[in-house]
Parts: C-alpha cells; structure tokens; sequence
C-alpha cells in the first residue's frame, strides 16, 4: 500500500474535521475583528464537556450539545472582556486558554477522579449509493455524522458571512467599524455574535476529539486550536482557504502518522512535497524579476529536476516518531511564511472599538 | 478561596497548607526561591518583547532549547574545558540557543509577517518534540533504560548555596537581572529605540530607526532570557538531566508574572514571589486538603483575565 490509500484519506478527514469547525469558528470571528486566541481553550472545554456529559448521559448528541454550550461559556467571557471592557485580546486569550486547561484538568480530576471510563462513541453514518464507490466511498462516505457536519457548518459560515446583511455587518465589523456603526449596526453585538459563532464550533470541534476518541485526556486539544487559527490565516480569512488549509494540516498530520511506522520516506512523499515547494517558487520569482516569464521558467525547470531526482532517487531519510509528531506545526511555520503578506487581513482585527474615538 | 470552597475541601486548611508548602520553615522557602528566578527571567523575557509590542509567547520552546544547549555543554563539552570556565560555557550557549530559537520566530516575522504568536506556539510544540527524540535517541543515557540524559557534569553545576535544600547560587541572577533589565531599557540608548518602537512605530521610522531591526533583537532578547531559565533549570536545582517537559509550565506562569508586574521590570521580583509560593505550596495543599494542584492554573487564568479587564477600569479612572 502506497502511502496516499484510502486508510490515509479517511484518516486525514478525521484529523481535519476538528480543525474546520473551530477555524470555521474562529473565522466568522476574525471578520467581525476579534481575534481570539482563546480558540485552544474553547476546544479543550468543549471537548471536557462533551465526554463529561456523553459519560453521563450515554448520548454522544447531548455531549456534542455540551461541548457547544462549553465553548459558548467560554467565548461569552472573551466578548465580556473584549468587546465590552476592550481588553487587550491577545492577553485574554492566553489568560483563557490557561483558565480552560486549569478548569478541565481540575475537574477531571476532581470530580472524575481521573477515570478512564470509555464512552459511547458515534457509529458511522453511510451515505446511501456514494459510500458504495469503490475505494474511496469508505474513506469518504461513511464517516461518523460529525464530519459531515463539519463541512456543513463551513458551508453556512460562507451562506452567512456572503450572502445574508448579517454577513455583510460582520465583515464590515472588521474592516471599518465606524462604517457598520454609521450604517446603523451594533459594532458590539456583531462582535459578541462573531466570537460566540467562534465558540461555540470551537466546543463541538473540541467534542470531536473527545468523543471520536471516547476518552478525555488532560490537555488533549494538543495545540490544535492554534493550528485552527494557522489555517484561517492561511486560509486568507476565506471559508473555502480556511477549510482547504485545515485538509492540508490533516493531511500532513494523517500522512505524518503513517510515515512513523516506515522505515524510509517513499517516493510519493517527496513528488508530493514538491507541490507547494512549486508554488512557492513561482510565487517568489514573480515580483521584483526583471524579465518574469523566463526567470519563473528558470525557477520552475529547477524545481522540477529536483522533484525529479528525489522521485527517482529516493534520499533514504527516517525520523524517529517523536520528530514526526512535529510535523504538522512545521508545515503551519512554512505555509504561513508562504502566505506573503496579510493580504486579505480584517484590517480592524484586535482593533476595540470606541465610538468616541473614531479616526 | 470560592473555587476551593466548591471543590468541597476546607478552604482555611487548605490555604494554611499553601502557606506552610511555600513558607513554613528553610527548605520550604529554599523550594520556593528555587521557582523564583525561571518566572523572573520569563517574565523579563515578555516585557522585553512586549516593549516593542511583540507577543511572545513561546518561552516553553526557548526555555527548552536553552536547556538542551545548556545540558549539551555541560554533558559532552565540560570535560574538555577548564573547570572555572564550564559553567559559565553552558550558561552563555543556553541563552544564545534560547535568542536563536525566538529568532526563527523573529525573522519570519519580520521577512514575511508571519503572526509571531501562532509561530512561537508552533515552535513550543516543535522543541517539545525535539526534546523527547533528543533524550530517547542521540543523548539518552548510556543505559538506554530512562527517558532522560546522561547526568551534567558536577563541576558545571551551579554550587549549592543552602546546605541541604535544593536552592543554588543562581537565584542572584534575577535581582541582578531586573536591576540589569531596568537599566538597559530606561538608561540606555538601545532601550530608548526600543520604547520608542513600540510606543509609536510609525514616529520612529519616520525618526530613521530601524524598527524592524529593534524589533527582532528585542524578541531574540526575550529568547535569550527564557534560554537562560532553561539553563538554569538543568544546571541549578533540577536532577542535572535532560528529562522531557522539563520546563514545567515556566514559560507561561512567567507571562501572568508580567501581567501581574504591569510590564514593569522592578514590579517583576515581588510578583515572581507571589507566584513561586503558589507553585510550591500546591503539592502540600493537594496532600493535605485534597485540592488539587491544577487550582494554580485556574488562578492564574484568571489573574491575567483579571488584569486585562481592569486595564480598562484604570483606562476610565484616567480620563475621570
């Protein structure tokens, strides 16, 4: 088996979908100006939440339920802070991730007991015909309900923020606030909608994991929720860049688990590889040539021998599993470094809003 | 006191076990000094960088490589130099590693504008991982039994300063260090471009300063500063191995430090104290009045969410 099979696909959607709730989440919110960094916190009470509820209860919808209502509790303090007391959002943030993980793994402990106990987890959901296509049905088609919902609720944050006034008001939220407040909108309640959007997908996107796993471990989220705010700038604040980067960091983190049982990288690996190494090239050799057309070709035949050589001489290159663990906030340094620029930044992102002190 | 209170565990009892854990006798305070001067240095470090409205927070990563650079000299290059000069060898690479490593961070934010938060969490996970392969694989000990490094040479280990206690003579730097940090930025020329910088970019570029330039060496700085806690942490009170997670959750209590000081240099020590005691008397509070440990968390949080909310109250006490 190569590896880019179907195992690998079906894996990549599993690893991606938590990121594409939360960063479609924390999307909507960045639009309306509020960068929330508390994304990581969200996740980790929503995923507390839900395996505390799912125990209890032994129903995985109440538990997503929870996570939601978790994330939400948790971005109502942000908005508090942030919208209403024009706090500092980065230091909210990390102030909230820390709260998150001091009051999960409290109660974990404290009133779980630190238990282990397995919970009722989702059993797949098959899409009649499609799940039948040979190889990539499975992997594609039959999926816990959870990462079909994932996609959905990317799709009403693109319905949401470009097709409906409410879009609209957020966007301008971010972009120029004095505008959305001359135009007769609440600055305020755009923002408070914005980051309770943000929340609440960052609860059930924490449930994912909890609830995909049917355990909850102490600090679980593992960075995931900054991976999530990685994508949606890499995603240039986009709902479609936004999810495609978070396919991306799945498929990294998928590929990344497979490649730690191998004992060489396989060819397919480093032609692969080469995509964005392509682009990125091309990217760069476009401005500032004083001759574009043949210093890209240059470039690009180039890259292309490279590509070429590593293809047919594979470098037998392993790493132990530890640095392949790493693999996915590399590759979020890199594509990040690639996004040139903050082309297409909500220019009032972090920006509080006072109505008494319009430039 | 709420949150204990709800945890259904006597709150007067478990605050006098707080107290007895952090103060309660010599080898109590020595534990509690000994988590005085990793806070400091950290929290140092975010001033620093915030000076020039960078967000680092990534001084898990820094205080990681700092650690490994530290324990790689102390472990592999001690034997080969002179004694007097071991230690100081193991302490100057530490804080280069740590500058270096906020570097990475530092440049791709100045070359591509890359968020330097996003990019120094992601190299926090990146020097966890590097630490884990480090004392698995290639410096693991000769046993190969225990997740850890071969221990540092004793001659490079900062002495002892109190007989019986786990206190070494490296506390003095975070004195000398605020003294050292208030002076470069307040008397300095280098300390001016920097304030200057982050109080108004636009004022001093058009003034002709290098902002981008100030702002890198301020987060390399911030690097640095976290490189030497983590030298500290193998060299001083630790075990004197590289060991996964040694940095312990320093890199971020250092940060609410900060918060707490107001990004002041001097109001850093007595903070870092508060701080100290509440790490150290966690465990004597677990033991006797079941709370748990993971309160410090909680109470941290919300410290920092106390602290930037109440930027705003003082915001309208000004403009009263």
């Amino acid at each position: 088996m190569g590896p880019f099979d179907a195992f690998w696909l079906a894996t990549t959607l599993q690893l991606a979908s938590p990121l594409i709730f939360a960063a479609s989440g924390e999307m909507m919110a960045e639009r309306a100006g509020i960068l929330n960094i508390g994304l990581e916190g969200m996740m980790l009470v929503g995923a507390f939440a839900a395996y505390w509820v799912t125990l209890v209860t032994g129903n995985p919808w109440l538990g997503v339920l929870a996570g939601l209502g978790g994330g939400l509790l948790l971005a109502a303090l942000m908005a508090v802070l942030s919208v209403q007391l024009r706090s500092d959002q980065i230091v909210v943030g990390v102030g909230l991730n820390i709260l998150a993980l001091g009051v999960t793994n409290f109660a974990f402990r404290q009133f779980l007991g630190g238990n282990q106990a397995l919970i009722h987890r989702f059993s797949p959901l098959s899409f009649p015909v499609l799940s039948n296509i040979p190889v990539v049905g499975d992997a594609l088609f039959r999926q816990i309900p959870l990462v079909d919902l994932g996609f959905v609720a990317a799709l009403l944050a693109w319905f949401v923020l470009y097709r409906t006034r409410l879009g609209l008001s957020l966007r301008a939220a971010g972009e120029l606030p004095a505008a959305a407040d001359t135009a007769g909108s609440s600055v305020s309640v755009l923002r408070w909608v914005g980051t309770l959007v943000a929340g609440a997908l960052a609860g059930v996107g924490g449930s994912f994991l909890s609830i995909s796993l049917g355990i909850f471990v102490q600090g679980m989220t593992g960075g995931r929720g900054f991976l999530a705010i990685a994508a949606v700038i890499f995603g240039r604040w986009r709902p479609l860049g936004t999810v495609l980067a978070c396919l991306l960091f799945g498929g990294v983190d998928a590929l990344q688990l497979s490649l730690q049982g191998r004992p060489a990288v396989p060819r397919e690996v480093w032609l692969v590889a080469l995509v964005p190494l392509v682009i990125v090239a091309l990217r760069t050799s476009s401005w500032r040539a004083p001759s574009r057309q043949s210093r890209r070709m240059l470039v690009f035949a180039l890259v292309a021998l490279a590509g070429l050589a590593f293809f047919l001489f594979p470098p037998s290159v392993s790493l132990p599993s530890q640095l392949w663990t790493t693999a996915p906030y590399v590759l979020s340094l890199v594509v990040m470094a690639g996004a040139i620029g903050r082309h297409g930044m909500p220019s009032a992102l972090s920006i509080p809003y006072r109505r008494d002190r319009v430039e | 006191m709420l949150i204990i209170a709800l945890a259904g565990a006597d709150s007067v009892e478990a605050i006098n076990a707080l107290i007895a854990g952090s103060f309660g006798g010599t080898i109590a305070i020595a534990r509690t000094l000994t988590f005085l001067l990793p806070l400091t240095l950290v929290a140092l470090g975010w001033i620093v960088a915030f000076s020039s409205r960078r967000i680092n927070v990534g001084f898990e990563g820094q205080i990681l490589m700092g650690g490994v650079a530290a324990a790689w000299a102390g472990i592999y290059l001690a034997p080969h130099i002179p004694f007097p000069l071991q230690l100081p060898f193991a302490v100057l690479i530490a804080v280069v590693a740590g500058g270096l490593y906020a570097a990475i961070a530092a440049l791709l934010w100045a070359w591509r504008g890359v968020n330097e938060i996003i990019s120094t969490l992601m190299l926090n996970f990146i020097a966890t991982g590097i630490v884990a392969w480090l004392v698995a694989g290639p410096m693991q000990e000769p046993t190969h039994q225990f997740p850890n490094s071969p221990p540092v040479v004793p001659s490079a280990l900062w002495p002892h300063l109190l007989p019986n206690s786990t206190l070494t003579w490296d506390v003095l730097l975070a004195p000398i260090l605020v003294a050292f940090t208030w002076f470069v930025m307040n008397r300095t020329a280098a300390g001016f471009l920097l304030r200057l910088t982050g109080s108004n970019e636009r004022a001093a570029r058009f003034a002709g300063v290098s902002t981008r330039l100030v702002t890198v060496m301020s987060l390399a700085a911030s690097g640095a500063l976290a490189g030497l806690a983590g030298s500290s942490l193998i060299l001083g009170a630790g075990t004197g191995k590289l060991a996964a997670q040694f940095s312990a959750g320093f890199g971020f209590d250092g940060i609410v430090v900060a918060l707490v000081a107001r990004n002041n240099p001097l109001a850093v020590l007595p903070a870092a104290v508060l701080f100290a005691a509440l790490r150290s008397g966690s465990g004597l509070m677990e033991a006797r009045a079941g709370v748990s440990s993971q309160l410090v968390f909680i109470t941290q949080g919300l410290v920092i969410l106390l602290v930037a909310g109440s930027a705003f109250l003082f915001e309208q006490m000004a403009l009263d």
